[in-house]
């Protein structure tokens, strides 16, 4: 893999990056059955997450990651009385030089700020999520759970079922899982799916049509309630018209799907109890690939930050 | 000082060759009226050939350069954020003149607030002094701009306000725009709005389509602008008052208006802003911040429905829609970034490099939209002298080139695509 | 450029093995495991554990990529893709023979010792190499030397075998 200092999108990559990356997750993942869950690879480097946003789960996946690989972590808290007097993100990318940071993992809630961070820092800049944009990390460790899972990605079905126009997720997961030979399709609410003219990706409105489409994963999508200023569907409605019910997970099981979701789960919105317990439930193995996938991620990049100091 | 005599010019509306005297000592001074045009200081047109030059006068030799009025663009911002307000003025100026614009309609802004007669009679007496261009302040429509209550009408138009514009601003209190309305409609002022539905189009940032997609920001959808449109034209028809469309950029905005002229709506035009016609959502590529813009960049289609526009007439005028932005502002990510871009240094030599050149317009559809029109509209009048403006004449010389650099943007401020590109023609102005 | 040949190759490996048989590592502890550094020496461990089977003594593989280990990491601009390591077996207390291609520096070897040791504690480890050509930066010198070349420092020393490149041959 040639030298690439930072991971913003999945379409910035090369295939050659990608089948990279995604190799060595499984050897990073080996790391985990050890008795020494620590390797020495990044020791003496400084790892930085600056989340914008609150994200419990994959700020910790980060710093699990980073602390795997003997790295130094700090959690820079941006206050949020900062973020509303409009401190400009040029100021605080000025204080990330002065730290000397070789690794900053970036969250924020518009689109394209890790993209602006990464143009003025030295340091290896991983977007963490920004906006409805992108959100590569997650793109690979759901990836490499299906890789996992099936042996290979190429000729899947998967199909991505929620709010998909606000979801980075999403477009991160099926750029990724395209790109590697498999079918996506979207599903969820009408005003929340965008135009196939617009994503090149088939959209779908209802179960029957998902189940028509023969999928072999159901890629259930958190709703964001938080995101949306004023509402997009009736309330109430979500769990029966687009969850995965008892009833549905009945089909799911007999047609042996599986089902992944980015989590956190919202039990009685996106999917039943039950369904948390199905035997081909990948939510846990996904938070586990995570790990590994960010592990391979921060190995995988090569800050400038050497090079100078 | 004896007269300037230019030879050999071609006047850019029929192709005829012309000679001119320009600028007089002692003679009578008279207008002549040229394809209904009024030239300024001309007191001799004959074909090219038979005028007689005195010894030692002053001649141009025009062979193979354009004789057109200087532009009048009715849509320009000219605060620079950072910099003083004579500064601005001063700036702008510079800028207009280099693209072949002789005045301008300016836009208010915070910092220029036209919303009280002080202001409006600070801001004429430093733009007298400062300005190479004339300009022309459209008078607020509420105060500060804030889309609750009207401002001072009557002052306003006592001052020599005819365009009445918040801006960039829409309200969506259309019972006080409707009152608004009906009271201006009687001091005869113009409403130069722009059509929107701000509830619509709230934390939007570019038109929706595969790029907004791809980049995770939240479309402005056409409908906003076009519903918006047919609303302003029905409040102003029904109002009485005349009604200007600011920077229309869709394809069936067009129609609207289009379909609204044909039903024979008195006292409405409309314009597009020049990026309109020559750029589309996808220049934003990778989140370019020069291509963000207020309404999007569209599709296309719509440029070239706009462009349509333009040809029959239903689009009045090409604006500039020059909006200063300093390099800190648009490094910003692309949401944060600040809409707009800056276009007057390079008006006319753009229009000529992207749409007369390949042959998109002729140069009279040109000088329709970017001369006679939009000085109709803005109706510049000097209330010194108490008589109406009229446009001086520039030279465009189409065959020249000239690359723009940082060294060539007079304006202030860096924010247009066409840095680094190179563009056709040169301009003189004023000619003597 | 001097080469050995695939012949002079596998007539190597079989006096390694014999080496391997007779050498007392084994009668020691009666717990013996081949440990092979990828890339190319998990090959010649495969090799060389199929050779001790056949000759009726029982060694267990392994195969360890010790990139994660190196001293060098931050200085290399590519990051190569990881293989997955392979040991099926706790190292406490077995005997540990690490299989190299070429032993040069000897941060190698260090590296992968520091990977056994996050495995388990083994009683003994040997380092063998199929080719030694000098050049120790570290005090780390291989138990066993199939090949010592005499190889100037500037000169690179390769290794390319049939499982991996298609072809066999050994070139300095």
């Amino acid at each position: 893999m040639n030298p690439r200092k930072d991971l913003i999108t999945i379409d910035a990559l090369s295939d050659e990056d990608i089948h990279t990356i995604l190799e060595s997750t499984s050897a990073m993942k080996d790391i985990f059955t050890k008795s020494v869950k620590k390797v020495p690879a990044l020791k003496g480097k400084s790892v930085l997450t600056l989340f914008y946003e609150p994200s419990t789960r994959t700020r910790s996946s980060f710093e699990v990651a980073a602390n795997r690989l003997s790295a130094d972590v700090t959690t820079f808290t941006v206050s949020t009385s900062s973020v509303v007097k409009g401190e400009s993100v040029h100021d605080t990318i000025d204080t990330l030089m002065s730290m000397k940071m070789d690794y900053i993992i970036v969250r924020h809630k518009n689109s394209g700020i890790p993209a602006v961070i990464a143009r003025h820092c030295k340091a290896a800049v991983i977007n963490a999520g920004d906006g409805a944009h992108a959100h590569p990390s997650q793109a690979f460790l759901d990836a490499f759970t299906i890789k996992e899972k099936y042996g290979e990605v190429g000729g899947k079905r998967v199909v991505i079922i929620g709010d998909i126009l606000h979801s980075r997720v999403a477009r991160s997961t099926s750029t990724i899982l395209r790109r590697l030979g498999a079918e996506v399709a979207y599903m969820g609410p009408g005003p929340l799916v965008p135009q196939e003219k617009h994503t090149g990706i088939p959209r779908f409105t209802n179960w029957e049509q998902v189940f028509n489409w023969k999928p072999d994963v159901i890629y259930l999508l958190r709703v964001q309630n938080e995101r949306m200023d004023t509402p997009f569907f009736p309330r109430g409605d979500y769990h029966q018209a687009f969850g995965v019910t008892e009833e549905r997970l009945r089909r799911i099981d007999d047609l042996n799907l599986s089902i992944m979701h980015p989590g956190p789960v919202n039990r009685g919105v996106e999917i039943c109890d039950a369904a948390m317990d199905y035997r081909n439930c990948l939510i846990n193995n996904q938070v586990e690939n995570g790990i590994a996938a960010r592990m391979s991620i921060l190995y995988h990049l090569t800050p400038q930050t050497q090079n100078n100091d | 000082m004896t007269n300037t005599y230019i030879t050999n010019a071609t006047w850019a509306l029929n192709g005829q060759k012309l000679d001119l005297r320009m600028g007089q000592s002692g003679d009578e001074p008279t207008t002549i009226f040229l394809d209904d045009i009024p030239l300024e200081g001309v007191t001799g047109v004959t074909d090219a050939g038979e005028m007689k030059i005195p010894e030692g006068a002053r001649v141009i030799d025009a062979t193979g350069k354009l004789l057109l009025p200087a532009l009048f663009d009715l849509h320009a911002k000219i605060e620079i954020a950072g910099c003083s307000k004579r500064e601005s003025i001063y700036r702008t100026g510079q800028a207009a003149i280099q693209g072949g614009v002789w005045g301008m309609l300016v836009m208010p802004t915070p910092g220029f607030c036209f919303d009280n007669a002080s202001t409006l009679d600070s801001f004429d007496e430093a733009a007298t002094q400062r300005s190479a261009a004339a300009m022309i302040p459209a008078g607020c429509i509420t105060e500060g701009m804030q889309g609750s209550q009207q401002t001072p009408y009557n002052t306003l138009a006592a001052r020599g306000v005819s365009i009445l514009s918040d801006a960039e601003h829409v309200t969506d209190n259309l019972l006080m725009l409707h009152r608004a309305m009906k009271y201006a409609a009687e001091l005869d002022l113009t409403f130069a709005i722009r059509g929107d539905v701000p509830a619509l189009t709230r934390n939007t940032y570019m038109h929706p389509g595969t790029t907004s997609y791809s980049l995770g920001l939240h479309g402005t959808p056409a409908c906003a602008e076009e519903i918006g449109i047919e609303t302003l034209i029905r409040l102003a028809e029904d109002a009485g008052a005349k009604l200007h469309i600011q920077t229309v950029s869709t394809a069936e905005g067009v129609a609207i208006i289009r379909r609204a002229k044909q039903r024979g709506v008195k006292g409405l035009t409309a314009e597009v802003a020049l990026h309109h016609l020559l750029y589309t959502h996808e220049n934003v590529g990778d989140y370019n911040t020069t291509f963000k813009t207020l309404p999007p960049l569209r599709e296309q289609s719509d440029c070239d429905a706009l462009l349509e526009g333009v040809k029959d007439g239903t689009i009045d005028c090409i604006v500039t829609d020059h909006t200063p932005c300093i390099p800190f502002a648009k490094k910003q990510d692309f949401v944060s970034a600040p809409q707009g871009m800056v276009a007057l240094d390079t008006f006319l030599p753009a229009i000529y490099t992207y749409l007369i050149k390949p042959g998109k317009l002729s140069w009279a559809e040109v000088v329709r939209a970017c001369c006679i029109n939009p000085a109709e509209i803005a109706t510049p009048y000097d209330h010194e002298e108490d008589t109406p403006m009229v446009a001086p004449l520039l030279l465009f010389a189409p065959d020249t080139e000239m690359t723009v650099t940082e060294a060539t943007m007079n304006c202030g401020t860096l924010n247009t695509p066409l840095l680094g590109s190179t563009l056709n023609g040169s301009i003189t102005l004023p000619l003597c | 450029m001097p080469t050995i040949n695939q012949a002079e190759i596998e007539q190597a490996l079989d006096a390694w093995a014999t080496h391997l048989l007779n050498s007392t590592v084994q009668q020691a502890t009666g717990k013996l495991a081949i440990v092979g550094l990828i890339s190319h020496g998990d090959v010649l461990a495969r090799r060389l554990v199929r050779k001790l089977q056949d000759a009726g003594c029982e060694a267990e593989y392994g195969a360890i990529d010790i990139t994660l280990y190196r001293d060098d990491l931050s200085l290399r601009g590519i990051r190569p893709a990881l293989k997955s390591s392979y040991l099926p077996f706790s190292p406490d207390d077995m005997t540990l023979v690490l299989v190299d291609d070429v032993c040069n520096t000897g941060r190698t070897a260090r590296a992968a010792m520091e990977v056994i040791f996050e495995y388990g504690r083994p009683a003994k480890v040997e380092l063998h190499c199929l080719a030694d050509r000098g050049g120790r930066q570290l005090p780390i010198h291989p138990d066993y030397a199939a090949f010592k070349l005499d190889a100037p420092e500037s000169e690179r020393v390769q290794l390319t075998l049939q499982e991996i490149d298609g072809k066999e041959e050994l070139t300095y």
